[in-house]
């Protein structure tokens, strides 16, 4: 492995010539798909980062495979099991005396993880979208110098490969099934004790897997209402719904109670940030002032700081509000909300 | 919009000048040979040129180029083994010239090692943060997640590294951080 230069250090290199005839051999290239100016830029953040993917894709000469995006999925049309949101139907849990479920989480990538602690140990299971195996696969291979595979052993009727951190710190990856990987992560335990616990694994159905979470945890049938009482607390807080007094949306599957609290935070947030925007941007003072107080609550609202302990979520958002307090439209509240 | 080929070229001149050594940075901190980080940076400012128009203004082009040369060093690493056809000579020159090149660097090797003990997000996370100088907003940026999944997993990534490399007096990064945008370690994650 090189030694991680700074890009100081990169721009002493001697480079010079390498650096300029690549430049030409680039612009020399045919413009494939020149877009037409004022091309709209695409409608979501996740389709605009897939737009590059498809472009690296055809320079690379791959028709294949991204991790971003359940629709990029390797083998094309290839059927995998999944729910919507592109979360797999079936997932592992661990089911052993003295663990807990303590966080989890899951992306609309077809990324998920749920953590367990029982004292001083940790148990992680992560699930991945096929596409990304090889990859862990290799970076796993060098935790060994030289890199090597990993110990095979068998996790709920499937191959893996085990490499030790440390005396007690494990990790397993077990080879895809239905287009989706595991991976066991065991600290604070020793070789042993994380044996024990990969025989302790069930694959369950959704229902199972809802069962699994501990009873703060929101499952489907609870979101609604767990939902519609985050949004309660809020709005007493403020005073307000949503601008103009429409209600605010709000758009989650996640199961960890901090987890669907950004979500509904968030979507909170956004509603009256964008009409803050949108009300500097045409002059409407009135609604600018009304969007100012809200926001100006938003260090009393319940949810937040119920979820102020475990994350930095509710920090972001009374930054942003400060922001709207000093009378300033925050720079990229968007991505930082997830609006 | 770059529209004429001429302002085409000269938007992308400017480009390639203000973030050739980031890239390029970027992608010789992450591969085992050297030249394959000259494959990389060709195929990321390829993709910049066919997809000119798409590239976002500052301080957003960073972001982006990063995440173009993430996924191109994510096709590298699950096999791709096609050589590009481009920046030949700067492939021989880096072969030369980077094992010889040691003295400004961003961290030192135990922290190095210790980074991958960590699971693959969350390394991927820190080392936006600590090699790129990256705060959250820009990471989300490049890997096309929220500042809400990404904020919580820097400062648990940042406190599992503390913990890795003990919580002696000295700053536990060890980080020669002749880069100026890298935020220091320690001072904001102790307490």
């Amino acid at each position: 492995m090189n030694a991680k230069l700074t890009d100081e250090a990169v721009a002493l290199l001697p480079l010079d010539a390498g650096r300029a005839e690549l430049l030409e051999e680039i612009m020399s290239t045919p413009v494939l798909s020149s877009p037409a100016p004022g091309t709209p830029t695409p409608p979501s953040r996740r389709a605009r980062w897939l737009v590059p993917i498809a472009a690296a894709a055809a320079v690379a000469g791959i028709v294949a495979a991204s991790i971003w995006g359940q629709g990029l999925l390797p083998g094309g049309g290839t059927s995998v099991a999944t729910q919507p949101g592109g979360q797999p139907d079936h997932r592992a849990v661990l089911d052993a005396p003295g663990w807990a479920v303590t966080s989890t989480e899951s992306g609309d990538d077809g990324y998920g993880e749920v953590n367990y602690e029982n004292g001083d140990g940790q148990f992680t299971i992560t699930w991945y979208p096929a596409a990304s195996y090889a990859s862990y696969v290799t970076d796993r291979e060098h935790i060994s110098d030289p890199p090597a595979a990993g110990e095979p052993v068998e996790v709920l009727g499937r191959s893996g490969q085990l490499w030790a951190y440390e005396a007690t710190d494990h990790t397993v990856i077990r080879e895809v099934e239905d287009g989706f990987w595991i991976e066991f992560r065991g600290s604070g335990i020793d070789k042993d004790e994380y044996l024990a616990l990969l025989t302790r694994l069930r694959i369950v159905g959704s229902a199972g897997y809802e069962a699994s979470l501990p009873e703060s945890f929101v499952t489907d049938g609870e979101r609604s209402a767990a939902t519609a009482s985050m949004l309660a607390g809020i709005t007493a807080a403020t005073g307000a719904e949503g601008p103009r007094g429409e209600p605010v949306r709000v758009d989650s599957n996640q199961q960890d109670p901090y987890q669907l609290g950004a979500a509904v935070a968030g979507a909170y947030a956004c509603a009256w940030l964008e009409a803050y925007e949108n009300a500097v941007t045409h002059d409407q003072t009135d609604l600018a002032a009304e969007a100012a107080t809200v926001l100006g609550t938003s260090r009393e609202w319940p949810i937040l700081n119920e979820m102020n302990p475990r994350g930095d979520y509710p920090e972001v958002v009374w930054e942003y509000a400060d922001t709207v307090g000093a009378g300033r439209v925050p720079e990229g509240y968007r991505e930082g909300l997830g609006c | 919009v770059a529209q004429s080929l001429e302002e085409r070229e000269r938007a992308f001149r400017a480009l390639y000048a203000d973030h050739f050594d980031a890239v390029l940075g970027f992608a010789l901190r992450r591969v085992d040979r050297a030249e394959d980080a000259g494959d990389v940076t060709a195929d990321t400012f390829l993709v910049a040129w066919r997809r000119l128009a798409h590239v976002p203004p500052a301080p957003d082009t960073r972001p982006w180029l990063y995440g173009v040369a993430r996924r191109v060093l994510a096709n590298h690493r699950r096999g791709d083994r096609r050589r590009s056809t481009l920046g030949d000579r700067l492939k021989r020159e880096l072969a030369t010239s980077v094992p010889d090149a040691s003295d400004q660097v961003v961290q030192q090797a135990d922290v190095t090692a210790a980074m991958r003990r960590l699971s693959a997000r969350d390394q991927e996370v820190l080392e936006l943060h600590l090699w790129e100088g990256l705060e959250s907003r820009e990471i989300a940026e490049v890997l096309g997640l929220t500042t809400t999944a990404v904020r919580p997993r820097l400062s648990r990534a940042r406190a599992r590294l503390r913990d890795l490399l003990g919580n002696d007096s000295s700053p536990p990064g060890h980080l020669l951080n002749t880069h100026s945008k890298t935020p220091e370690l320690t001072r904001k994650e102790r307490r």
